[in-house]
């Protein structure tokens, strides 16, 4: 059973991470994840059908791609990150929770948005120690066609 | 010094074969012209056999041509490509992109068709045709389809058309050695990009905007072998470039790919750009294919297929997994800034923004940042469109359309 506290700790994790990832602040997206904390983005191909990743990384994976996207060439239009926690339940490895996501880029020039991609955030949390941190993400896509794709992970 | 609009517009200072004239890639009735007389007679990539490795597996594709088609394995294990078209009243026999389908039934009045074309099944056929109209009346459309280099299912909506083997000439060759273990598909997705499908074809056949590719550049450029790199071309307007060394470990947190390719050197890469809108791309473990089906004169789908071996553990096929989405993928370093990149072009050559011509004048001996392969693509180009690249609209001095680069 998760307790109130419990939830409330989870609902805003998952919602801090978007915040974090949102305005590109890498050390505070990282400074909610575990030391072992591993991320992964799949879906599901029907054209092959075959379950596909379409990136995986460990925590030291995670943070050396945030360091080397400034010397990329990237779109610089801001995505939004809108999750909804739908389910937490209680494992052994820690809280597993399942939010909705929907993913929005906005224009830079005019300022248009439009829905980008949904999926669901597939993550397992450690509410042990001080606080709800991510020990696993996967971004589990819907959306397939991202047009020119993106270099942040969502 | 900046120049005036007469200086803008005026012939590019290089040879009719060194530039193109910006209006290919946004006049409309070259683009429904460049479907019948470059893609309708292609041999265009449908998709690959790890695609339908059962009796009676099915995947859709849609023809850069226009034509809606299904590549069905048949109980023969031959596969074979029809229109999607029903026969009866137009409608689109299988909807799913792929699976596996004894009989193809269409859904509106459940006419019936099986995996080598012939019609099974017509509802109340004696009711409604009497003895005016058979099931061997309704057989769907066969198009020319072949397996090859490497697996591919190869088709072509020409019943005249040249062989596979004669329209790739010795394009593969370079590819023949690494293709002789049965591959696999492990990665399709598509991307719908604002451009148009030259120029994403372009930006295959030249590797000097390498300066895009932090990851190229460190990997690459700076490192011994990059400048030897040569572009052959062959006929029908496909061209090849030689291999290098990649030296994968010195962009940051990389390092050697753990998994090579069965023959080729390590860090070995290939790449083979198929007229008028394919690419082979053998980049040391894995193997991409591009495939662009173009929608409109500003518009193209492109498919993109990761591939490894069959024959792959779990942990060769995760790395090379791995190996692709870092630069490959929707996500990857250089996917993503070669498509912002020909949708900047798109955006700077729409249609009323007086882009007038794109230079191809880079000549260095052939090696990796002469922009030949681009000019062999549009010899052939122009010769199959009866029109010159430089001056498709024939406005400027009669000259012949120019031959080969």
């Amino acid at each position: 059973m998760v307790k109130s506290e419990q939830r409330q700790a989870i609902e805003e994790l998952v919602y801090r991470s978007c915040l974090a990832l949102d305005a590109k602040d890498y050390q505070g997206f990282l400074a909610l994840c575990d030391e072992d904390f591993r991320y992964a983005i799949t879906t599901y191909s029907p054209e092959i059908r075959k379950d596909m990743v379409w990136l995986d990384h460990d925590r030291k994976g995670m943070e050396t791609l945030f360091a080397n996207l400034p010397k990329h060439n990237s779109d610089h239009s801001p995505i939004t990150r809108h999750a909804t926690v739908y389910t937490v339940e209680m494992g052994d490895g820690g809280a597993n929770v399942v939010s909705a996501l929907q993913v929005f880029r906005t224009e830079l020039d005019g300022g248009a948005s439009e829905l980008f991609a949904v999926g669901r955030f597939h993550d397992t949390v450690n509410l042990d120690g001080a606080g709800a941190k991510l020990a696993r993400r996967v971004v589990r896509l819907e959306t397939r066609q991202l047009g020119y794709g993106y270099h942040i992970p969502f | 010094m900046a120049r005036t609009a007469a200086q803008w517009n005026a012939t590019p200072k290089f040879p009719a074969s060194h530039y193109v004239d910006s209006r290919i890639y946004t006049d409309e009735a070259i683009f429904n012209e460049e479907k019948d007389k470059l893609f309708r007679p292609a041999w265009i990539i449908a998709c690959h056999e790890s695609e339908i490795p059962s009796a009676y597996d099915y995947r859709l594709f849609n023809h850069p041509a226009g034509v809606p088609l299904i590549a069905v394995r048949g109980d023969d294990a031959k596969v074979r490509a029809f229109y999607n078209i029903c026969p009866h009243r137009g409608n689109t026999i299988l909807y799913d992109p792929s699976g596996n389908a004894k009989r193809m039934t269409c859904i509106f009045h459940q006419w019936s068709f099986d995996t080598r074309g012939s019609c099974v099944e017509i509802s109340r056929a004696e009711q409604g045709y009497q003895d005016r109209f058979r099931k061997e009346d309704a057989a769907l459309r066969e198009v020319k389809c072949e397996l090859g280099y490497g697996g591919f299912v190869w088709v072509n909506l020409s019943d005249d058309c040249v062989s596979l083997r004669e329209f790739i000439g010795g394009a593969l060759d370079i590819l023949e050695p690494y293709m002789q273990e049965p591959m696999e598909v492990f990665h399709f997705h598509k991307a719908q990009v604002r451009t148009n499908f030259k120029l994403w074809h372009d930006t295959n056949s030249e590797f000097y905007h390498d300066f895009l590719h932090y990851f190229n550049r460190i990997t690459g450029m700076m490192q011994p072998g990059y400048f030897d790199r040569r572009y052959t071309g062959f006929a029908n307007g496909h061209a090849t470039v030689g291999s290098m060394q990649i030296q994968y470990d010195k962009y940051e947190g990389s390092q050697a790919r753990a998994v090579g390719w069965p023959g080729m050197a390590p860090g070995g890469w290939y790449m083979v750009d198929l007229f008028p809108g394919m690419t082979y791309n053998l980049r040391t473990s894995v193997m991409r294919i591009d495939t662009s089906i173009p929608l409109g004169p500003n518009e193209v789908l492109i498919e993109f297929r990761g591939l490894g071996l069959k024959r792959d553990t779990a942990a060769e096929r995760a790395q090379r997994v791995f190996d692709h989405n870092t630069i490959w993928g929707p996500f990857g370093r250089n996917l993503h800034e070669d498509l912002l990149g020909v949708t900047g072009q798109g955006r700077a050559m729409r249609r009323g923004t007086d882009s007038r011509w794109v230079l191809q004048g880079r000549e260095e001996g052939s090696t990796i940042h002469d922009e030949i392969g681009m000019r062999h693509y549009y010899a052939e180009w122009s010769k199959r469109m009866g029109r010159p690249a430089y001056d498709p609209y024939r406005e400027g001095k009669p000259e012949p359309v120019r031959a080969a680069a």
